[in-house]
């Protein structure tokens, strides 16, 4: 489901500020075109990780930073790690 | 249903600081996004959640110790984590490979591997770009060439077809943004809006103009310039046309799928003139006829 912003802060129960501070640390990087930002699933499921990391557990805006830098890389690896799995079932021919 | 105070590891009596301490140390261990492979500590996770929605409202947990509400308080929403796009390709602007680059430097067959599907990646097809694109009514049935100014200052060609209809999408393979290493770039996707016309309005493949007569037109009939998408064209009014009398060009409608072209229906109305005029006021006090004819009994016309 695509939103648009206005959309995607009454579904988190976000202010603008708070976003437009999420948008500019680049923790949200959801598509643009020429019309203004769709957000998708991928960017609302983001933000409620934030959230939660902010509101919940009470990390400070460098704490979030660190965790989402750490988490994002574990999903690069596992991205990979997933893909490789993949290759060694069916071997290509080299 | 486990006991709430259970779940949270607290005492009945411990203060809402306390459980919320509490809740803090387990919820950060167990978030499914900070363990995205561990089915179990997603289920873990919802029963601690559950046990803050309880005991975390001084409400709640009050109704809760007084046993009018049980264990299960409401349940929380179903959600879906971060972590169940986050692998998915829909969140190739989050990744971040970065982590492990030095495994690929080595000369193994691992590290081989792992090169090739950086490779893999690096090679990711560009996303599409929607844009949207006012033309005038007449371009729609026409067809034009248009030149759309892109945000960051670039222009794209668009070739409008002609019969074309209101939020119709074109989609311009490969104009979208670029795609990285080999990649594809993705297309754009160009929404085009008809802007409404004073004269001519739509239906189907035929398009219908009202044009206003004059009355010695109408009375007495002759050649008139009709306005069509593409230019005036001459046509003959017969004698004795009226107010509703519609009229049909051949041809000069919208294109048609199956080929050939709709038709302009053009829709007469006779205007008088703006200033009264003596002399048509004289005649038609001295116009027998006129004063018998009652156009509310004639009810063909």
């Amino acid at each position: 489901m695509i939103m648009n912003k206005q959309e995607f802060l009454t579904c988190l129960g976000l202010q603008v500020h708070t976003l437009d501070f999420w948008l500019e640390q680049r923790w949200l990087i959801p598509e643009e075109n020429a019309a203004g930002i769709d957000f998708s699933d991928v960017d609302l499921a983001r933000a409620r990780l934030i959230r939660d990391l902010k509101t919940d557990f009470g990390f400070n805006d460098e704490g979030v930073e660190m965790i989402l830098h750490l988490v994002d890389q574990l999903h690069g690896l596992r991205g990979v790690l997933e893909q490789l799995a993949g290759e060694l079932q069916t071997p290509t021919s080299r | 249903m486990k006991n709430p105070y259970d779940v949270l590891g607290v005492a009945p009596t411990a203060s809402a600081a306390d459980i919320q301490i509490a809740y803090r140390k387990l919820a950060k261990k167990l978030h499914p996004d900070l363990n995205p492979g561990d089915r179990a500590a997603e289920e873990k996770f919802k029963e601690v959640a559950g046990a803050y929605d309880l005991l975390g409202d001084a409400e709640k947990r009050k109704r809760f110790d007084n046993g009018e509400i049980d264990a299960s308080g409401a349940e929380r929403p179903q959600q879906r984590f971060y972590r169940d796009f986050a692998t998915s390709d829909r969140s190739h602007r989050y990744t971040d490979t970065s982590g492990f680059a030095d495994f690929t430097d080595s000369e193994d067959a691992f590290a081989e591997l792992l090169r090739r599907s950086e490779r893999a990646r690096a090679n990711r097809p560009g996303r599409d770009v929607h844009y949207r694109l006012p033309i005038d009514f007449v371009e729609s049935i026409t067809g034009a060439s248009k030149r759309l100014t892109l945000p960051d200052g670039g222009t794209l060609d668009v070739k409008i077809p002609a019969g074309l209809v209101d939020g119709q999408v074109l989609r311009l393979r490969g104009k979208g943004a670029r795609g990285t290493g080999k990649g594809r770039p993705g297309d754009a996707l160009i929404e085009v809006e008809v802007r409404p016309d004073r004269r001519f309005t739509r239906e189907g493949d035929d398009i219908s103009l009202e044009l206003p007569i004059s009355l010695s037109e109408a009375v007495l009939g002759g050649k008139i310039r009709v306005p069509t998408p593409t230019g005036e064209v001459t046509m003959t009014v017969p004698k004795g046309s009226n107010t509703g009398t519609t009229m049909r060009l051949k041809g000069k409608g919208a294109p048609r799928r199956s080929g050939g072209h709709g038709d302009e229906l053009v829709r007469l109305k006779v205007v008088l003139p703006k200033s009264p005029d003596p002399a048509l006021e004289a005649f038609v006090s001295n116009w027998e006829k006129g004063k018998t004819f009652n156009p509310l009994e004639d009810r063909t016309s």
